[in-house]
This record gives C-alpha cells, sequence and structure tokens, in this order.
C-alpha cells in the first residue's frame, strides 16, 4: 500500500439535524482497490458516501484525499474541489439536459470548451455503449440507460476515487450482475479507487476487495469479503453478510484452527475460531450452509434431525432442518430430495464461535436464524 | 353507469361556465357593438386613454421583472437551513399575501407620504409614492409571495437535491450549480410565476386607485371604476363596456401563446422527494448578510406601513402626534357604527359561500381531470382567470343586472366565476400527486367508487381541499375591484366600505377598517389553518409512528 491512501476517514462523525448518522468511522482505501460499503438500508452508508464527497460536513474527526485533509469538524473543501466521481442512487439526471450534455457538464466545469466537451463526451458513450442516446432526455432513456449515463457523468470527472451509492438498486436482476462488473472495471481501469455502497452481500463479497460492513452508523468490520464472510465479529455481522444459523453449543478450543463442538450428541473437531473459551463452555456457533451437509445415504452423519421446511432455489434446495441445538440452515446441490417431516442426519465440517457481544437479542432456547428465509417456503 | 353519470357532471361544470363567464362575455362584446365603431373610437380617442392604456401594460411588465426575480431569490435564500431566524422570516415573507393589496396600499401612504408616519418622526417622506414609482412598488411588494410560494413550491418538487449534489460532485461551485442546474429546473416555474403575476397586475385595482388617482395616475381599471360608478350617462357605461374588452384582448394576445408554451411542461410534474438544502453548510457571512438585507425589507414593506396603520386607526386626529396620550379607539366606533357593521357580516357571508362553492367546484372539476373532456374544461377554467376582473364584473352586470341586481348575489356569482380556476388548480394539483395505482389497489380490494373516494381521495386530498377554502377565503375577503363595480347601497362589503372611506379622505376611519378587515381575515381564516396543521401533522406523524413501533418491536 503507498504511503497516501486515495481515502482516509479518521473517527469520522455526521451529525443531521441532531441525529447522529455515522460515528467513529475509520476507513482506508488503496489505490485500484474496490471497497464495497454493505449495510441496510439507513445504517449509514449514503451519509458516508455523501460525507466524502463533500455534501455534508462532518461533526467530528477528518477526510483525507490523497493526502490532503479535506474536511474535519471546522471545515470542509465544498463537492467541486474534491477529485471525486459520484453514481447516485436515483440516477439524478437533469431532466433539462440531454444526456451528451449531462456528461459533458463536469468537463465544461473543469474548464474545457463546448465542443471540447461534448467530443470527449461522445467517447466516453461510446466506449459505455450507449452513444446512440447521446441527444436524448432522461425521460427518453430506460433505467438500464440512465444508470449508464449517471456512471459516464462520474466517469467524466476523471477522479482519483468513484463513489457508488447503491447503483444497480433500480436494474432489472438481469441487468443487474453484468453492469455492476463493469461499472468497477471502468472505476478501477483508470487507476482509481472506488467505494461502493449495498444492502446486498452477495453483491458486495463478489465484487469488493475489501467488505465495510455499517450498522447503526458505525463501521462494525473492515477486512476481505472472506473474512467477513467467514470470521464476522458479532452476530449482527454475521447477518449482514450471508445466510447461517446461529445454534447454542459446548465448545472448546481443540488445537490450532480446531474446535471441539457439542452439539448436544456428542463432540466433534470441526475447522473454526472465533471467541473460544479454554474449557469447554456454552457459546454461540455460526454455521454457515456450506459448512454444513446432509447425509441422504446412511445414517453416518453424527447429528439427527427433521426438516421442517424446503426451498427450491434453482441451482441448489435450502432445507430448515430442526435439531437438538437449534434450527439450522442446509443448502444442497439439485432440487429437493426430502420433505417436511423427513429424519436428516447431518454433519458439520467448520464453525465459528461468535462473541459475546449481542447475544441477548435473541431468545432463552439461543437458538435462531441468522436470516430467515421464509419467503419462499414449502410447508 | 359511471360513464354516464361523468357526462352528466361534465355537461353541469360546462354549462357553468358558460353561464359563468361565456354569457357575459358575450353581452359584453353585444353591448360595445350596440355602441357602433363609434364608441371604438370615442374611447381610443377620449382623453387621457392613451395615458392610462400605457400605464396599464407598463405596470403589468414592470411588476413581474421586479417582483419574479425578487421572490425567488427570496425563496432561494430561504432554503439554506443556516438561515438566522429563517422560521420567522418563512412567515413574515407572506405577511403581504394577509394584507389586502389596497389596506397595503393606504398603509405605505400612512407611513411614507406627507405628514405621514416617517414624516412626523424624522421628517422625512415619499413624494414620489403617489406617482408612478410609488404604485410599481407597492405592486411589487404585493405580488413577491406569490413569486416566492411558487418557487418554494418549484424546489420542493422538480429540484430534487440529488440533482443539485450531482453538479457539485461534478465539479460546479455553489452559483455555477444555480445557474446551469437549479434555475433552468425553475424555469417552467418562474414562467409560470410571471405569468401570473402580469395578470394580477393587469387587472389590478386597488392600488392604482389609493396611490394613483390622486395623483392622475389611471389605468385601463381606474377608467372603469370612474365610467361606471361616477359617470351615469349610457355613454359612459358603454364606454366602461369597449375598456373591460380592450383589457380581456390585451390579456389574451400576451397570455395565449404563454400558454401555449407552458401549459405542457407546467403540467408533467415530478414526484417529490426529501426538500431541504443541498448541503448542511455552516453559516456564512453572505447568508446573515442576505438575510439581514431580507429583514431590511420586510421592515421598510410591511413592519413601518402596519405600524404607521394601525397607530393611524388609534389616533384622535390627523396630523396630531401618534403619542399615548392622544390614543382613542373613536375610529373604530365611527368605523363599526351602523351600515359597517352590516358590510362585515356580507363580507363574510360571501367570503364563506363563495369558498365553500368553489371548494366543490374545484374538486369536481379534478376528479374529472383524468378524462379528456374534463382536461379540456380545465384548460377552459384556466383561461378564465386571465380574464380581469373589471370586465368579468361588467359582463355579469350586463349579463344578469336586471334580475339580480343590488342583491350579494351577483358578488357571489361574480367570485365564483372569477376565483374558480384559483380552486380547482390548488386541488388537481393534489391530484396529480396521488399515484393512480392507490387508487387501484383500493378497488382492488373490494373498495366501490364510493369507498375508494372516502377511503383514498379523501385523505390524500384533504390538506389541498382545505388550501382551496382558506386561499378562495382569502381572496374572496379581501376583493374589491368587482365587488366595488357590483355593489348597491346597503349591500357594501367590507372591503368596498373600506374603499369608500378612503374616497372621502376620513383617515383615522379608513385605517380603523383597514385593521378591521385584516383582522377579520385572520379570524376567518384561523380555523381552517389550524385544521390543515393537523391534517399534515396526521401525514407526516404516521410514518414516525410506525418508525417508532418497528424500533420498539426489535
Amino acid at each position: 500500500m503507498p504511503a497516501d491512501p486515495v481515502l482516509r476517514c479518521q473517527d469520522l462523525g455526521v451529525t443531521y439535524a441532531g441525529v447522529r448518522a455515522l460515528s467513529g468511522v475509520d476507513l482506508g482505501v488503496a489505490a485500484n482497490e474496490v471497497v464495497a460499503l454493505l449495510g441496510p438500508s439507513g445504517s449509514g452508508k449514503s451519509t458516508l458516501l455523501h460525507a466524502v464527497a463533500g455534501i455534508v460536513a462532518p461533526s467530528a474527526g477528518e477526510i483525507w484525499l490523497a493526502g490532503h485533509r479535506v474536511a474535519d469538524r471546522r471545515s470542509s473543501v465544498p463537492p467541486e474541489r474534491r477529485a471525486v466521481g459520484m453514481v447516485f442512487q436515483n440516477f439524478a439526471l437533469w431532466p433539462h439536459l440531454c444526456v451528451l450534455d449531462t456528461v459533458a457538464y463536469p468537463m465544461r466545469r473543469a474548464g474545457r470548451s463546448r465542443s471540447a466537451a461534448r467530443a470527449a463526451a461522445i467517447e466516453l458513450l461510446d466506449r459505455l455503449g450507449i452513444g446512440y442516446v447521446a441527444d436524448r432526455r432522461p425521460a427518453e432513456l430506460s433505467g438500464g440507460e440512465q444508470q449508464r449515463v449517471g456512471l459516464a457523468r462520474a466517469l467524466a470527472r476523471n477522479a482519483r476515487l468513484y463513489l457508488l451509492d447503491e447503483p444497480t438498486a433500480h436494474l432489472d436482476t438481469h441487468l443487474r450482475e453484468a453492469f455492476q462488473a463493469e461499472v468497477l472495471a471502468r472505476c478501477v481501469d483508470t487507476g482509481a479507487a472506488a467505494v461502493y455502497a449495498t444492502h446486498d452481500a452477495a453483491e458486495a463479497l463478489r465484487l469488493a476487495d475489501r467488505v465495510a460492513l455499517i450498522d447503526g452508523g458505525r463501521l462494525v468490520q473492515f477486512a476481505s469479503p472472506q473474512t467477513v464472510y467467514a470470521e464476522p465479529v458479532s452476530e449482527t455481522a454475521a447477518a449482514l453478510t450471508g445466510p447461517g444459523s446461529v445454534l447454542s453449543a459446548t465448545v472448546r478450543a481443540a488445537g490450532p484452527d480446531r474446535l471441539g463442538v457439542d452439539l448436544g450428541t456428542g463432540e466433534l473437531t470441526v475447522l473454526g475460531g472465533g471467541a473460544v473459551p479454554g474449557a469447554p463452555r456454552p457459546a454461540r456457533l455460526l454455521l454457515r450452509p456450506d459448512w454444513v451437509r446432509p447425509d441422504w445415504l446412511g445414517d453416518d452423519g453424527p447429528v439427527p434431525g427433521r426438516v421442517a421446511a424446503v426451498g427450491f432455489r434453482g441451482t441448489h434446495t435450502d432445507y430448515h432442518v430442526d435439531s437438538p441445538a437449534g434450527r439450522v440452515l442446509i443448502q444442497h446441490a439439485g432440487p429437493p430430495m426430502r420433505a417436511v417431516g423427513d429424519p436428516v442426519r447431518w454433519d458439520i465440517h467448520r464453525a465459528w464461535v461468535l462473541g459475546p457481544g449481542d447475544a441477548s437479542a435473541e431468545g432463552d432456547d439461543g437458538a435462531g436464524l441468522v436470516q430467515p428465509v421464509v419467503d419462499d417456503v414449502e410447508v | 353507469m359511471a360513464g354516464s353519470r361523468d357526462r352528466l357532471v361534465v355537461a353541469a361544470a360546462l354549462l357553468a361556465v358558460v353561464a359563468l363567464v361565456g354569457v357575459p362575455l358575450y353581452r359584453l362584446a353585444q353591448t360595445a357593438s350596440e355602441g357602433g365603431t363609434g364608441s371604438i373610437s370615442r374611447v381610443l380617442h377620449a382623453p387621457g386613454f392613451a395615458g392610462a392604456a400605457w400605464h396599464s401594460l407598463m405596470l403589468a411588465l414592470v411588476v413581474p421583472v421586479i417582483a419574479v426575480p425578487l421572490g425567488a431569490a427570496t425563496a432561494l435564500l430561504l432554503r439554506r437551513p443556516d438561515v438566522p431566524a429563517r422560521r420567522l422570516l418563512q412567515v413574515l415573507v407572506l405577511a403581504p399575501l394577509v394584507v389586502p393589496q389596497f389596506v397595503l396600499g393606504y398603509s405605505w401612504t400612512q407611513a411614507y407620504s406627507q405628514a405621514g408616519f416617517t414624516d412626523q418622526l424624522l421628517g422625512v417622506h415619499w413624494a414620489g409614492l403617489t406617482g408612478p414609482v410609488g404604485v410599481v412598488v407597492v405592486l411589487v411588494v404585493d405580488a413577491a409571495p406569490l413569486s416566492y410560494l411558487l418557487t418554494t413550491a418549484g424546489l420542493a418538487t422538480r429540484a430534487q437535491p440529488d440533482l443539485e449534489r450531482a453538479a457539485r460532485a461534478s465539479g460546479a461551485d455553489g452559483w455555477t450549480t444555480l445557474r446551469t442546474v437549479t434555475l433552468p429546473l425553475l424555469r417552467p416555474v418562474l414562467a409560470a410565476a410571471t405569468v401570473l403575476t402580469f395578470v394580477a397586475t393587469l387587472e389590478t385595482f386597488a392600488v392604482p386607485q389609493v396611490l394613483g388617482a390622486p395623483g392622475g395616475f389611471s389605468t385601463l381599471t381606474t377608467r372603469i371604476y370612474a365610467d361606471l360608478s361616477l359617470a351615469s350617462d349610457p355613454a359612459s357605461f358603454v364606454d366602461a363596456v369597449t375598456l373591460a374588452l380592450g383589457l380581456v384582448v390585451v390579456a389574451a394576445v400576451i397570455l395565449a401563446p404563454a400558454d401555449l408554451v407552458l401549459g405542457p411542461r407546467l403540467r408533467t410534474t415530478r414526484s417529490a422527494q426529501a426538500g431541504g438544502a443541498v448541503r448542511a453548510s455552516r453559516r456564512d457571512r453572505r447568508t446573515i448578510g442576505a438575510a439581514a438585507l431580507l429583514a431590511g425589507y420586510l421592515l421598510l414593506a410591511v413592519g413601518v406601513p402596519t405600524l404607521a396603520l394601525v397607530l393611524a386607526s388609534i389616533t384622535r386626529a390627523v396630523g396630531v402626534p401618534a403619542t399615548p396620550g392622544n390614543w382613542t379607539l373613536d375610529n373604530f366606533r365611527t368605523a363599526l357604527d351602523g351600515p359597517t357593521v352590516d358590510s362585515i357580516g356580507h363580507s363574510l357571508q360571501l367570503a364563506v359561500a363563495a369558498a365553500c362553492a368553489l371548494t366543490l367546484l374545484g374538486a369536481v372539476l379534478a376528479a374529472l381531470e383524468r378524462r379528456r373532456a374534463g382536461r379540456a374544461l380545465g384548460s377552459l377554467v384556466i383561461l378564465t382567470f386571465a380574464i380581469p376582473g373589471s370586465t368579468l364584473a361588467v359582463g355579469l352586470l350586463i349579463a344578469y343586472g336586471r334580475w339580480l341586481s343590488g342583491g350579494l348575489f351577483l358578488i357571489l356569482l361574480a367570485y365564483l366565476a372569477k376565483l374558480w380556476a384559483l380552486a380547482h388548480r390548488t386541488v388537481s394539483g393534489a391530484v396529480d400527486r396521488v399515484p393512480p395505482a392507490e387508487a387501484q389497489a383500493a378497488r382492488c380490494s373490494g373498495a366501490g367508487p364510493a369507498a375508494v373516494l372516502r377511503t383514498v381521495w379523501l385523505p390524500a386530498l384533504a390538506p389541498a381541499l382545505v388550501v382551496a377554502w382558506l386561499l378562495t377565503f382569502v381572496t374572496a375577503l379581501h376583493e374589491v375591484t368587482m365587488s366595488s363595480l357590483l355593489y348597491s347601497t346597503g349591500n357594501e362589503t367590507l372591503a368596498v366600505a373600506v374603499l369608500n372611506s378612503q374616497q372621502l379622505g376620513e383617515v383615522g376611519t379608513t385605517a380603523a377598517l383597514s385593521v378591521v378587515l385584516t383582522l377579520l381575515l385572520v379570524v376567518g381564516a384561523l380555523p381552517a389553518w389550524v385544521l390543515l396543521r393537523l391534517l399534515s401533522r396526521r401525514r407526516v406523524g404516521a410514518p414516525r409512528l410506525i418508525a417508532a413501533r418497528v424500533a420498539h418491536a426489535r
């Protein structure tokens, strides 16, 4: 990592009309890096982007862009003097300007002549494959085209850092994945960095080099996608980063990266770590669906259970299985192999022990599903 | 069948437009043509006509050019959250709307003319007040709040904060954003404000009458008034009719192209997002300076004149210093003696009846907006707004005066004809903002048309209906252009009584009546205003309540 990161936030706090929207955020973004801001709506993702862009002024902390301090408690450099491009969630295209003038706008502000700015805008639009909409107004564009124009306008700033506020939230599912990859490729291939806000865990894990988990205005965890998925710092962090189950189990350390786990049916030795106690003690255990394996053929699986719900997902099937330690989500390739009520034995090969931090939220039995997947359950 | 019932309503509404506007205009044209071309040339060559026509046009062209930028700049300033005393300024800016036009004009004479408030206090007075410049200034003060309101509404619905943020994030500074994004977005709104101010100024009567007439500055409207109320020979009546027609021609020539250009653009409304300023920026010196400038303007334009008016109303006699020793309530006693008390009753009856009828008429027309015939009817009604009040009044007098002369009903008809568009626009704007899906969802949930009306439309439109009532009530209570032409002895409205008292030069009484009229307006409008606050609180409160419940459930 070079000496001066593209973006550095230090103890950043933002207060809106007396309400603390963001507090104590420390975040660094290096050149060429894609950082995903992952969090539920209202968690402060947009506020963080707005603060970095200069749209809101921080009430605490500092923001540094490429080694220059641009904002602190007392002063804030206005957005036009920060080398930052932004893609807005609702497109924010100006209804009175055609696409060409919209994309030429940032270059005009940078002092280029009208004809030069327009020529560069045409080139940029062509590169994004939407040169044919140049003379249209926003009202005449499809959702995908609007989003591309929004991206083109941000790219036209030629910035070192691009901020993307849920840029695909309004796109059809089939457009989304192709577009996401393209957006980030466009931003990063110039050597710039990108901060990408989203509430979709799969999207964040797929696209980002590092994931920043935001919840309740705080940075909960900031690490690689693999780490935030496999080693969440809390139950909240676990819920934000993908499907999984939380069971109550007796846990002890069993060597390096090994856990002794007792789900009430005898101890199993599995891969994993986390807030592991020295001596065997009751703990809350995160099981991702890919860490759990059903045993369809025989009765070999060490843990007994009974299928409570089945949901077909296309590439795989979700089984919600009741076991002595609580309800567990198991995913298995292919169409449903078991029906509701069928007994099933299963096994685990990895687990993560959650800290005691936010365990109080759950009921007394200690078992809960991290991300309830009940929308397509067949009962 | 719903379809045939709708057709019946459309037919009834069309009949109402024809009776209220069509017939009077037709009778006007008929009467003017009876006088032959002779009357036209007589009017055109009458001494002072050219001057009056020029004055009318000059006012109508100059006032919007000053008032619209003033109102728009105020709206842009007061949108910033860092303006000191922002709430207070937001209320005070609207003060001229509460004060009837001629009361405003009259209070300016009390404040700034010779022997007025500032003359007594500081020995300073403004001789130009009773001339063209004074008329323009007071009309600007009166008209600026309209542009302020329209711009504020336009900022909330058209200029979504993200559009301006996108400009800032594209490298534009504050002024460039204003020039390249905010103002272009507001262009249709500013154009509409200009057209409305043009119409209102062209037909204005009270301010030129109060300020201009004593100095010999006459306009088409004051000439119509003079011809109708001061002369009694038939020829001058025909002259007035011809003048009234001329006024409508001027309005049509300017407005027809404006409506063609603006109409479609104004109808495409955008959904409102969270409003507010672009940036929670810190208070800087320029903002404070601008706010101070605005406060100073409000003090001079509204504060001092109001103070002068109130002092004049409680001072024993003209020319006596307004010290506590000379204070008296005699003016109020004289003012409220006998027939004037009746005129308060007349004014209230008229304003309440007009407001109720107009709210209903506006709602009916708005309900028809989604049918093609209904839309055409809506456009027709809006065009009637451009017909100057003097013209409409003379037309109604010719058409129905035979049967209705001397009653308040003729004045009520004039109000209905003139103000229907005001009520209609208010309600139909709210109709536009209700997504059709809401009503469709209710129908799919088993609600019949009546239930949809009650459960979807009424709650959504309730605030707009109250606003329509409030607007028409206030306007009707202020109205003096038409009622001064249509009243008969014993049937004065309070506004006419104030005007007559002013014409007789009774300073103390006029001031007292002006105060009473303004208070009457506040008292009459207060229940509606309270209702409006309750309604808006309920609509804002609901999501908060839900949010609180969700938070609690967690």
